[in-house]
């Protein structure tokens, strides 16, 4: 693999080209997960499993797939890796799976994998599909997880199920419910966009 | 493009499509084997402790402790054909039962609401509510599975009506959640639909061996 497209990759999907702040997708389950940060991460977990091996499937399999039928192919292939996530968290993370509900499920129809299985693993080789999957899926993790930290902070007074914050914070209710998750997505797409990206259009 | 080529071509993506959905249906159904005993113990888990809780039992820590309360204190009422009617929660030592619990799977918004109610012995108030399984909207309806939610039945009097959220209830009464009128409606429905059903069952046959 060339370097400097490794790096390519890499800066596009974690920073001016992230799936959440940048291409705005995802959204659903940006909002709906991240009042919990266990939840969260394991959310996270699933997706970069599925948008890398999705990718890298798509990827092996694109000069055989006939062009008409290549959506419904990649559908069936996100599907089955959504499956398995599905499975293995009803198997062994079954609380963790009734809190998500029916978002694993919905990952099927989460935007960045569908388009980074158009837009880059039907016309790249295996390697850069799966590295390009993975780090689509970090860039939509980290972004997550870092409102999944406030929310639950703000909103519960704690971290990872722990009160971190003493008896004298007053939980904010709205940050553990959807609207909190629209003003904390809003506020960090705000912040990395007008100071951040600001900054790097610039030099 | 020549008539035979194009039906060679449709024959080609149909056969694609028919072997890759094979290959991927055969290891979906592998990784299902592989994990079906695991799936069919958590969810028959997660069903002893619906029962515990809603017959106001507190829960043990461990799995293992859980099965045990349960095997140790429910019994479960079987009718006529074999079917399972209710659970009578007796703990050892006492004669009397603590209470019994229905479990019923009724329509909710998206899907079926599976749920766990439990009645005192005098079939006159509610010891607790539990959620087996839903598929409310989350965020909103799905909120039913929340602590807050649940604990608000226990001691109730039914048939019930609804009081928005956060304002307080009677003993007939119980917060409806907002932002999810018809799952708390579905909610009511349930509990009133229980009361009209299930109380004269378990009336007409508890006591029986």
């Amino acid at each position: 693999m060339k370097a400097y497209k490794v790096k390519e990759i890499v800066t596009t999907n974690l920073g001016k080209g992230n799936p959440v702040f940048v291409q705005v997708l995802g959204i659903c389950s940006t909002l709906a997960v991240t009042n919990v940060l266990k939840n969260t991460l394991v959310m996270c977990a699933g997706l970069i499993f599925v948008t890398g091996l999705s990718n890298l499937t798509v990827s092996a399999l694109r000069r055989y797939i006939p062009a008409r039928i290549r959506m419904m192919v990649e559908t069936l292939i996100i599907a089955s890796y959504v499956i398995v996530v599905d499975l293995v968290l009803q198997a062994y993370l079954p609380d963790i799976a009734r809190q998500l509900g029916p978002y694993v499920g919905l990952i099927i129809t989460n935007c960045i994998i569908m388009g980074r299985a158009e837009a880059f693993a039907m016309s790249n080789s295996a390697g850069y599909s799966l590295l390009d999957g993975l780090t689509a899926g970090l860039g939509y993790a980290y972004v997550l997880i870092i409102i999944a930290f406030f929310r639950e902070l703000l909103g519960s007074g704690s971290i990872w199920g722990i009160r971190v914050l003493g008896p004298w914070w007053t939980n904010w209710s709205i940050m553990v419910m959807a609207p909190g998750a629209f003003f904390m997505l809003g506020l960090f797409i705000w912040i990395v966009k007008g100071l951040w990206m600001k900054e790097v259009k610039k030099s | 493009m020549p008539e035979a080529g194009r039906v060679r071509k449709g024959v080609g993506t149909v056969l694609f499509m028919f072997v890759i959905t094979l290959i991927f249906i055969s290891a979906l159904t592998l990784v299902n084997l592989l994990t079906l005993e695991r799936v069919e113990r958590n969810r028959e888990l997660l069903r002893q402790r619906a029962v515990l809780y809603s017959a106001g039992l507190s829960l043990p820590e461990s799995d293992v402790e859980t099965a045990e309360l349960f095997d140790r204190n429910v019994r479960e009422v079987r009718g006529d054909q074999g079917g399972l009617l209710f659970y009578e929660v007796r703990p050892p030592g006492q004669a009397d039962p603590a209470g019994y619990v229905v479990v019923r799977g009724d329509p909710g918004l998206w899907g079926e609401i599976e749920t766990s109610i439990g009645y005192d012995p005098g079939l006159e108030r509610l010891l607790g509510l539990d959620f087996i399984k839903q598929n409310e909207t989350p965020g909103l309806g799905a909120r039913i599975s929340e602590s807050w939610f649940r604990e608000q039945f226990r001691g109730k009097r039914g048939p019930f009506r609804l009081v928005p959220e956060g304002v307080e209830s009677a003993e007939d009464e119980f917060q409806a959640i907002t932002g999810a009128t018809s799952t708390s409606n579905a909610v009511l429905d349930i509990l009133n639909r229980s009361i009209e059903e299930d109380l004269p069952r378990i009336a007409a046959e508890r006591g029986k061996p």
